[in-house]
């Protein structure tokens, strides 16, 4: 068994590695066509992993309710919902609108439950941005202070309100507007920044992806 | 003053939320028409591009968000869409993410009736396909064997929107608006530098920043940054829209930012001088 | 009366012509001018020089080119017409492009030096399309169609000045896929030469102990699990929102196995919500594998990697409410993640949770930084598990890493110095064309 739990999974990782780094190099047709065959193959394998994850779901939940563990009635809602969910989804064959123009049962779900819910979800974002920079904006170090100033500018300076309190300050003529401070701000310090990070990053991209192609990582193949 | 300093500096968390809760919802209920919206030229270069086009050519739009995005994205949305319709342009939609293609068939369904647009004439959406990638590829080859048949149903061959473009190389402007990836990068990547047509962005707040560095290499003409810079578009169109509305909680959700942060360091500062 | 002489009358009549005949010379004489006034301002066209087509370079095979000599009498009042058709006897009946004189469509800057010679003494236009042969009932504009790859095409080029036509002899090409994009020759030497960096520094590790600076977030781990094992309240790991194929999900798939291993020697518990079922799979054996290095396989459980949603707020709801209804004593949050990093970290931190963040997503690491007690940035989630590990050749591979980040940092210092020296001296193009290596084409 190593040999299909390890070697194999080993050389598959390899060949395929080297074939799509020459991809890269090959322009030809043949070349283009491979990679989009790899692309549907790797949505094939996702849609059987699919079927792995509703399991776990529901092996999960089921064990909760059936021990009546902590929280076991959001375990009932959750299937409640995938029942609901389905059922809609499959009376609508998956269309948002009926033939004739009406909102079907799955578009009613879709307008009045799935987005409000994102959108609150997303909303819940402004007011725990509030909270962990009261929490943690502070200008314990120089660095941290400097930090702070312009992150204090950047705020104050990408609304209309700031630019027209900074109109009141300086006045309107004056020959360095808000917006320029704060488009300074981020196309120079803060890009500059950023792009050392993405430098660093793609390089360990690369590191990693060698050596898994090389066989040199394998936690990713579990044990024996 | 020694035993405020202690729960000033631990401040509950439900203090502030309600506070934000105030700030934000106040001006909505009563609009304070806060002066000092100022249009960018990153904005601009939409726009232009936009005015530019000559009436009856195509402009492509890539909606590829998801209701979180809703408030940011679809301000943005309605005001391209509106000055696309002005221009007597033709539409095409499309969206990368399968949670987009709800929003695109409002956004299309509520300019095109402001405006007395025909669907299928005017404009068309093609909906959602997976591996968004191959879909940009596919469109940049052929686009009727891409999308065979559009959102609604119809051979997409017979619709006189479409009429002009069979692909990408037929395309010389898009709009992508994006919440995250697959979004402007991948349209740029696989569309623009392939397929020769030029592209402007819609972002969130989040991602606008990363995107800058298209901006400045001139590989997007254009950047619409979060509800303000719908509000921008939206003045640039005479037009206010829901992105102006929320312009005023903006400012005042961002100003009482600044004065947390503000009351926190003097807080700690003076903490840090107490003896004991 | 005298008769008068006919040669005289004639004399008479050229030296003083009556005056109904200079009427009617008048426009005979201009007619005769209008040519010689033709002839001296405009000269003859120059048919294109030196016409010829080739396969364009680098490409699927649906695309050729034409180049052809630039003449001193090209100006925006010439245009040159290209037409194509598949048959050399033609017929060549509608234009594929047409460019003024003065354009030279050269693919400057668009290609480097080496793939392609920086002349400016030819006119080069790419042609992907023709005018399809049928076109659909009520169309407006003519279809075009592209070409097809190893199928002969004719071209012939005529220039015009909206008076005059001079056409080319009809020259052929045949699209072809190729094998090599040489415009990508720099970035393949890069490929190499990183990857033998790699693979130096990889048995240079074997051989002897390599410095690696310490990393505040890895050395707080220990501390993090020592908590949870004390406190008796469970482990969070969550592993981001991307899928296996992403870097930083692989990283913090191996740094699980790490966490875990240690989770099992110090008897704490640790629970891996997912949000796809793959990741999910892999970290199962992952873990599983892990606790039986650990020497505790009785105490792994299936249920320790289970999976929640795929949808993003979905899962942030969910991990939101086990993390208030278990509260964990320590979270990690390793990978890449989007809008619900901060929803999930603020959430801990209201648990009294220690939380250590690890991602490579640098829109949401500023969220982490001020909601997490440690953050690794970027590349230190990639360099965790060597750093934890302390194997040799993950601390080999970090090695390489950085000595090919020193790498780029001389050739940008080297590229500023280039253009700087280009822009103030005068050689722009030289300096332009030395950077061709460092660019991505």
């Amino acid at each position: 068994m190593p040999f299909f739990r390890r070697t194999l999974p080993l050389v598959i990782a390899f060949v395929t590695g080297v074939a799509l780094i020459l991809q890269y190099y090959i322009p030809h047709e043949a070349s283009e066509e491979f990679l989009t065959q790899l692309n549907d193959w790797l949505i094939v394998i996702g849609v059987f992993a699919f079927l792995l994850g509703i399991y776990s779901l529901g092996h999960v939940h089921a064990t909760r309710i059936r021990r009546q563990a902590a929280g076991w009635g959001y375990s009932v809602v959750m299937f409640v919902g995938i029942a609901i969910g389905l059922g809609t989804g499959i009376a609508s064959q998956g269309e948002v609108t009926t033939p004739d123009g009406t909102l079907s049962s799955f578009g009613w779900m879709y307008d009045n439950m799935l987005i409000p819910l994102q959108g609150t979800m997303f909303a819940l974002l402004g007011f725990f941005v509030a909270s962990a920079a009261f929490r943690a904006f502070r200008a314990r170090t120089l660095e941290a202070a400097l930090l702070l100033a312009a992150a204090l500018l950047v705020m104050f300076g990408r609304v209309p309100l700031g630019e027209y309190l900074w109109g009141m300050l300086v006045g309107v003529n004056a020959p360095v507007a808000m917006r320029d401070i704060v488009e300074w701000i981020m196309n120079t310090p803060n890009l500059a920044a950023r792009r050392g990070v993405m430098l660093g990053v793609t390089l360990g991209a690369i590191a990693t992806s060698l050596k898994i192609i090389f066989g040199i990582e394998r936690a990713y193949l579990g044990g024996d | 003053m020694r035993w405020l300093i202690p729960r000033l500096l631990n401040l509950d968390r439900r203090i502030i939320f309600l506070a934000v809760g105030l700030a934000i919802l106040l001006p909505i209920v009563h609009p304070l028409k806060l002066p000092g919206l100022k249009v960018t030229q990153a904005v601009r270069g939409v726009y232009d591009r936009i005015e530019a086009l000559p009436p009856g050519s195509p402009l492509l739009l890539s909606f590829d968000f998801d209701p979180a995005s809703k408030p940011e994205l679809h301000p943005m949305g309605v005001a391209i869409v509106r000055h696309a319709f002005r221009r007597d342009l033709k539409v095409i939609a499309t969206s990368l993410w399968i949670t987009g293609a709800g929003l695109a068939e409002d956004i299309l369904q509520t300019a095109g009736r402001e405006f007395n647009k025909r669907y299928g004439e005017d404009f068309v959406f093609l909906g959602w396909q997976p591996q968004p990638i191959n879909v940009i590829i596919g469109l940049g080859q052929d686009l009727y064997k891409t999308f065979p048949r559009d959102y609604r149903g119809n051979d997409t061959r017979a619709l006189p929107a479409l009429q002009q473009v069979s692909s990408l190389r037929d395309i010389r402007y898009m709009v992508d608006l994006a919440a995250g990836s697959p979004g402007v990068e991948e349209w740029i990547v696989y569309g623009a530098d392939k397929y020769g047509f030029k592209v402007g962005g819609g972002a969130t707040a989040v991602i606008e920043p990363g995107l800058r560095p298209f901006l400045q290499t001139g590989q997007l003409t254009g950047l619409i940054g979060a509800m303000k810079g719908a509000a921008e578009y939206e003045a640039l169109l005479a037009q206010p829209g829901t992105a102006t509305a929320g312009m005023d909680a903006l400012s005042l959700g961002h100003m009482l930012v600044i004065l947390l942060v503000i009351l926190s360091n003097v807080v700690y500062w003076i903490s840090r001088r107490l003896p004991g | 009366m005298s008769k008068r002489d006919p040669s005289t009358a004639l004399l008479g009549f050229l030296f003083t012509p009556p005056p109904w005949t200079r009427v009617a010379l008048l426009p005979l004489l201009l007619l005769c001018a209008l040519p010689l006034q033709a002839a001296t301002a405009a000269a003859p066209l120059i048919p294109p020089q030196d016409l010829h087509a080739s396969d364009w370079p680098g490409d699927t095979g649906h695309a050729v080119y034409l180049s052809w000599k630039v003449v001193p009498s090209d100006s925006d009042a010439i245009e040159y017409v290209i037409y194509a058709a598949d048959d050399p006897a033609g017929p060549f009946p509608e234009e594929v492009i047409r460019i003024q004189g003065n354009e030279r469509h050269l693919p400057a800057g668009k290609f480097p030096f080496w793939a392609w010679p920086k002349r400016r003494d030819a006119h080069v236009v790419r042609i992907e399309t023709i005018p399809a042969r049928e076109s659909r009932e009520g169309e407006e504009a003519p279809r075009k169609a592209p070409l097809e790859s190893g199928k002969p095409y004719y071209f012939k080029v005529v220039v015009t000045d909206g008076v005059q036509r001079s056409e080319s002899p009809v020259v052929s090409a045949i699209p072809q896929g190729n094998l090599f994009n040489w415009n990508r020759l720099n970035n393949l030497i890069y490929t190499v030469l990183f990857s033998v960096l790699i693979l130096w520094f990889i048995a240079r590790a074997r051989r002897r102990d390599l410095y690696l600076r310490r990393i505040p977030g890895l050395d707080a781990v220990d501390e993090a699990i020592g908590r949870a094992t004390e406190m008796g309240r469970p482990v969070y790991y969550l592993t981001g929102r991307n899928s296996i194929s992403s870097i930083s999900t692989i990283a913090a798939t191996v740094l699980l196995g790490e966490i875990a291993r240690k989770v099992a020697t110090y008897g704490a518990s640790i629970r891996v919500p997912h949000t796809d079922p793959l990741v999910m799979a892999v970290c199962q054996e992952v873990v599983k594998q892990a606790y039986t290095e650990a020497g505790r396989p009785d105490a792994y459980q299936e249920d320790i990697n289970f999976f929640v949603t795929d949808d993003q707020f979905g899962y942030a709801a969910a991990v939101d409410g086990l993390m208030v209804r278990e509260a964990p004593a320590a979270c990690f949050y390793m990978g890449f993640y989007y809008a619900e990093a901060l929803l999930l970290t603020e959430t801990g931190a209201s648990t009294g949770a220690i939380q250590i963040a690890g991602t490579d997503a640098e829109h949401q690491l500023p969220f982490f930084v001020s909601s997490c007690d440690y953050t690794l940035i970027g590349e230190e989630l990639y360099a965790a598990s060597a750093y934890l590990s302390r194997d040799p050749v993950l601390v080999g591979t970090l090695r390489g890493q950085d000595a090919g980040k020193a790498l780029l940092v001389l050739m940008l210092m080297l590229g500023v110095l280039l253009v700087t020296l280009g822009t103030l001296f005068g050689f722009e193009e030289v300096a332009t064309a030395a950077l061709d290596p460092f660019k991505v084409f």
